[in-house]
């Protein structure tokens, strides 16, 4: 009797591990070195040729010429793919923001399974895959593989200190989600080192939500107030999250008048299920509180 | 500063200095390769030769990688808002030689980017219709935001046809969402020159235009909404209206929004 075949697992859409594992770019062939040696070799042969035999000369340096075409020829196929392929990854990557932006995230999240499962043209393609890779991963919930992805970035690619920067904030953020308060707080602490960090909005956003999560509303009420025209200088749409979120904390204290106005203005930006959807916090005022609605087509 | 006149100057001078470059190293190189074939000239070696012209050609290939380093550091600068560092990298871009077209043209389109920031409307307007009559080549998709760049240089400009010419080209072309999205807010502002307000607010499509404005930074999301506002306003659309005038209100100080365009005081009449 067979014995029976082992339980094949089922292969995880969108794994962090498996994808950071084989999106790494693939090592250079040194295509371009094996030309440059070429030429030299033709050269070499060429000269040594031409100088221990005078009656070859004509031959060598025919030959020589024939292979220096060759192998022009064939640096110039070699690059028009190389280039093509490269400007092929690049198209994507840019159909990819596109999709993140209108939030298209199953379409996001197909595309991202499919770029990353195998190695990428180039490191910044790679790095730029899989920052879009913690955006969709934070949208369906996945907030510890969010944080395995952003460390990941964090701890072995040197990166601009904006994306640094920006990771850093959406690995707070994901923190706060997964109620891994200790670590949220170093991370915001960290955060606050980095030089004008005072003028970061996104900042400003954790830290009202922290507030908010942590039962100090007070605290998120003053900040709010403090960095509203930078929230709605930085953010745009997305300082619904905090009048949402300030809505929440003027809810808590009492300030029913307020907190109607806030949720309001919140709801006037952004569809409150939006809201909700990323903050569970905030999904205690409907009902309690009137949306703003959008007028009929 | 450089002025634009100088910038094109120095542009025009280095594209004639690099394609003469480029066609005499052309020519050295097959000279190389043909002396070869020609048993008239036996006593020099083609292929060393064409060694020297591959250096050669490896060297300023190196200077203009370098070149066109400096003049892309410069669109992050000016996207944080530090111009006169974009302005003194641009300058060392474009005084710096490249061998390749493609270079000095970037730099150029990131000049023009540059004086748009500074709302050095007529020199962004100027450098960007000089990059328009040059063939693009490899860099074809440079043509549509700088069409953009150009539409909107010459509203603030108050040439109103001039900013449909520009645009008329870009209805025909697929854009990306960030250039879809400049191209609204452009629109908008070209349309309420017209008192297009109908067409401002298509009847059955409205949400489709409101929602391309919630993908735009802040300031430029509130133009666009207020112009919205304004149409509905126009339009006898009193709940589009003041949907769309609150929404801008959250987003942007209405007295920035009137400052830029007086059109949009209506919206606000207590505040004038």
């Amino acid at each position: 009797m067979d014995a029976p075949p082992p339980p094949v697992s089922e292969p995880t859409f969108l794994d962090p591990h498996e994808l950071i594992e084989n999106s790494q770019p693939a090592p250079r062939t040194g295509g371009l070195w094996y030309v440059v040696g070429g030429f030299f070799f033709v050269v070499m042969i060429s000269a040594y040729a031409g100088n221990q035999s005078p009656e070859l000369q004509t031959a060598v340096r025919l030959l020589g010429g024939v292979t220096m075409i060759g192998l022009l020829m064939a640096m110039s196929v070699f690059t028009w793919i190389t280039v093509g392929r490269q400007r092929e990854e690049q198209r994507r990557l840019e159909s990819l923001e596109e999709l993140v932006q209108l939030r298209r995230w199953p379409e996001a999240a197909m595309m991202l399974q499919e770029l990353l499962s195998k190695p990428t043209r180039s490191p910044q393609a790679r790095v730029q895959g899989l920052v879009y890779l913690t955006v969709v991963l934070a949208r369906y919930h996945r907030y510890a593989d969010t944080i395995t992805v952003q460390e990941h970035l964090l701890d072995n690619i040197d990166m601009d200190p904006g994306t640094q920067y920006a990771l850093q904030l959406g690995r707070a953020m994901s923190m706060l989600q997964q109620d891994h308060l200790v670590d949220a707080n170093q991370a915001i602490r960290d955060l606050h080192r980095v030089e004008n960090s005072g003028e970061s909005a996104g900042l400003a956003l954790i830290e009202i939500y922290r507030d908010v999560k942590t039962g100090h509303p007070g605290e998120a009420i003053e900040m709010f107030d403090s960095k509203l025209a930078l929230l709605r200088k930085q953010l745009g749409h997305r300082v619904a999250d905090a009048w949402a979120l300030v809505a929440k904390a003027y809810d808590m204290v009492g300030r029913e008048e307020s907190a109607r106005q806030a949720y309001m203005n919140a709801t006037l930006l952004a569809p409150i299920a939006e809201i909700s959807r990323k903050y569970s916090e905030v999904a205690s005022l409907t009902g309690k509180y009137q949306p703003a609605i959008a007028p009929a087509e | 500063m450089l002025s634009s006149a100088s910038a094109i100057s120095i542009f025009r001078r280095d594209m004639l200095l690099g394609t003469l470059l480029r066609i005499v190293m052309l020519a050295a190189a097959t000279a190389c390769m043909a002396m070869n074939f020609l048993p008239t000239a036996r006593s020099t070696d083609g292929t060393l030769l064409l060694l020297g012209v591959g250096m050669l050609w490896l060297a300023l290939s190196y200077r203009s990688v370098k070149s066109q380093r400096l003049a892309a550091e410069s669109t992050s600068l000016i996207a944080t808002g530090q111009l006169e560092e974009a302005e003194r990298q641009i300058e060392e871009a474009l005084g710096s030689f490249s061998l390749f077209r493609a270079t000095k043209m970037l730099t150029l389109h990131h000049l023009a980017l540059l004086r748009h920031a500074q709302k050095r409307w007529q020199d962004a307007a100027d450098l960007s219709r000089v990059l328009l009559k040059q063939r693009l080549g490899t860099i074809q998709s440079l043509a549509r935001p700088n069409r953009l760049l150009l539409a909107d240089s010459l509203l603030e400009l108050n040439d109103v046809h001039g900013a449909y010419l520009a645009l008329a080209d870009l209805y025909r072309e697929r854009l990306s969402l960030g250039e879809a999205t400049n191209l609204l807010l452009i629109q908008l502002d070209y349309e309420s020159r017209l008192g297009s307000w109908e067409t401002m607010l298509p009847r059955g499509a409205a949400y489709k235009r409101v929602q391309l404005t919630e993908l735009m930074p802040a300031a430029s999301s509130a133009r666009a909404q207020a112009f919205l506002a304004l149409a509905a306003k126009k339009s006898g659309r009193d709940d589009w209206a003041d949907w769309l005038r609150a929404r801008a209100e959250l987003l942007a100080d209405p007295l920035t929004l009137m400052k830029d365009r007086p059109v949009l005081s209506e919206l606000w009449p207590a505040k004038t």
